[in-house]
């Protein structure tokens, strides 16, 4: 499978052509040896935060949004959006507070990223 | 201007707007001394947009960590509570004169505020359907990107089943990710131009990574349905953005997602005589941000629009510096000199400088993707090069800036080239 993308390592920004085949990753138009890292790294174990936004227990509409505290690999997004949905946080909630700690066992936990008064 | 029976304050300085750069300009005037700040904020909560940018990625600069949009505000609006900053919430600022007063609309009444300096930090709005001239039914199903996330984030509305976003902008992008995270399907994000309006890593976050295909050079020329929208019907663009017949295509969908662009939001601005400036749609702004209205300073999106929200909250805290020192009369020079548009430059901020003045940053954003560029500022008269940079990659989505290291005594000029 073919993929392009631009290396952020630097300000350069090398447009990097990859070529996968398995597990093996054949990197071009790099000028330095990171961007090969780069590459490995966002085409072979990508990693993400995620965001979303959940109704506080008993409403409907007063949203608490969450995220995760770092990111985690991509392939685990979706279970972890699966978490989150039935996510029904009580008031008070404080802006960091952990909701679901090592979320999946990812190491991530899913905290709260807004502030809701009692 | 005095109306009887109307309750007269006086301030020193008077935010409009409480996002990250109003609340960076009221900080920015505590921190250069002034007591009296007040900050007049016509929603609820401070934060502006950044209450429904739950995503990740703001703050780098700023608080050299990663967060949240609702983090960013809630961080700053405590900081500028501890510092003194005085808020009205929940008021609205109706009217601003050339000699700074201003009417506001609150709870508690109406008001006049007198304002030694004004910094205006109104934001901006999207670009509308109605604004590009997309034809077509008006059915149910059509929404700005931002008033999208807006129902998503903040109210638990779900919008659709089904969803083509029109522009590549970054909330358009932001959003083909959100509605996807709720089960959404989004079909395609679709470009007038030939690149990508949003930042890199938001086409490769927001649509490479769940298969949403981005088609260039596209548009959506016709909108179908009667009660609620049941397809659109796209086509390829020419050179000159006229959609090519014969390529059109139709695809089932039951929301439109509209992401072409923000405009800063300048009504009250208008109203107190500031000139705007028709490449930026905001303030025509000296070195130091003030309009061409004595005491009346401009920062964040209403000034220009910014793509990174930390270049908003930096241009506020300068915003509040300089109000400050505006303030206090010491401020010198009047006399100003042009910084002109030059070949592959969109725009640049300041447009106007004063002469004399050095160390002056002008920020700039080009015309089209760019490498291996040279970017050079000039004396428009004698071609005499000031200050000049090597940038590897140049792209329209991303604001750069360039240090003019001398003082600044003629009109200048700058160009970008290969």
């Amino acid at each position: 499978m073919n993929e392009r993308l631009t290396c952020v390592l630097c300000p350069i920004g090398c447009l990097i052509e990859t070529v996968r085949r398995g597990d093996d990753l054949e990197v071009r138009g790099n000028e330095c040896p990171k961007g090969v890292d780069f590459a490995v790294q966002e085409i072979l174990h990508p990693k993400r935060n995620l965001s979303a936004s959940v109704p506080l227990k008993g409403t409907a509409s007063r949203m608490v949004s969450v995220r995760l505290s770092q990111s985690v690999p991509r392939d685990l997004i979706f279970p972890i959006l699966d978490a989150i949905a039935v996510l029904r946080p009580e008031a008070p909630v404080r802006r960091g507070q952990i909701l679901i700690a090592d979320v999946l066992g990812s190491g991530a936990d899913v905290v709260a990223t807004r502030t809701i008064k009692p | 201007m005095t109306e009887t029976g109307t309750v007269v304050e006086r301030h020193d300085i008077v935010v409009i707007g409480g996002g990250p750069a109003g609340l960076a300009a009221a900080l920015g005037a505590r921190r250069a001394g002034i007591d009296d700040v007040l900050l007049i904020e016509r929603d609820r909560v401070l934060g502006g947009i950044l209450n429904q940018c739950i995503h990740d990625g703001f703050g780098l600069f700023l608080y050299k960590e990663t967060i949240s949009g609702p983090e960013y505000a809630e961080r700053l609006a405590e900081d500028a509570a501890r510092e003194g900053v005085i808020f009205h919430t929940g008021a609205m600022v109706l009217d601003l004169s050339p000699d700074r007063v201003l009417r506001v609309n609150a709870a508690d009444g109406y008001r006049l505020v007198r304002a030694g300096a004004v910094i205006l930090a109104m934001g901006c709005r999207e670009r509308t359907r109605d604004m590009i001239g997309i034809p077509g039914t008006r059915p149910a199903g059509i929404f700005t990107a931002g008033s999208a996330q807006n129902m998503v984030n903040l109210h638990n509305l779900k919008i659709g089943r089904e969803a083509v976003i029109l522009g590549s902008g970054d909330v358009g992008l932001i959003m083909a990710r959100r509605l996807t995270f709720e089960g959404i399907k989004v079909r395609g994000v679709f470009e007038i131009l030939p690149w990508p309006s949003g930042l890199e890593r938001n086409v490769r976050q927001c649509l490479q990574d769940f298969g949403i295909p981005l088609e260039l050079s596209s548009t959506v020329v016709d909108i179908r349905g009667r009660d609620r929208v049941s397809s659109v019907i796209v086509a390829r663009v020419d050179g000159s953005s006229r959609p090519i017949p014969g390529s059109e295509r139709e695809i089932a969908c039951d929301t439109l997602l509209f992401s072409v662009g923000l405009i800063p939001e300048n009504e009250l601005s208008k109203r107190a005589g500031v000139v705007l400036s028709p490449l930026t749609g905001g303030a025509v702004v000296d070195e130091t941000l003030m309009t061409g209205v004595p005491g009346v300073f401009s920062c964040g999106n209403v000034l220009h629009i910014h793509d990174v929200a930390d270049w908003a909250s930096f241009e506020g805290f300068e915003a509040g510096r300089r109000a400050a020192e505006f303030v206090r009369g010491r401020r010198s020079g009047a006399e100003t000199v042009e910084v002109r548009v030059g070949e592959n430059i969109r725009y640049v901020l300041p447009q106007i400088v004063r002469r004399g003045a050095s160390g002056v940053t002008l920020n700039f954003r080009v015309r089209r993707p760019m490498r291996s560029v040279a970017v050079e500022v000039r004396e428009a008269a004698s071609d005499r090069i000031l200050t000049r940079v090597k940038l590897y990659r140049l792209i329209p989505s991303e604001m750069r800036q360039i240090r003019i290291p001398t003082s600044v005594e003629d009109a200048l000029e700058i160009v970008a080239h290969e």
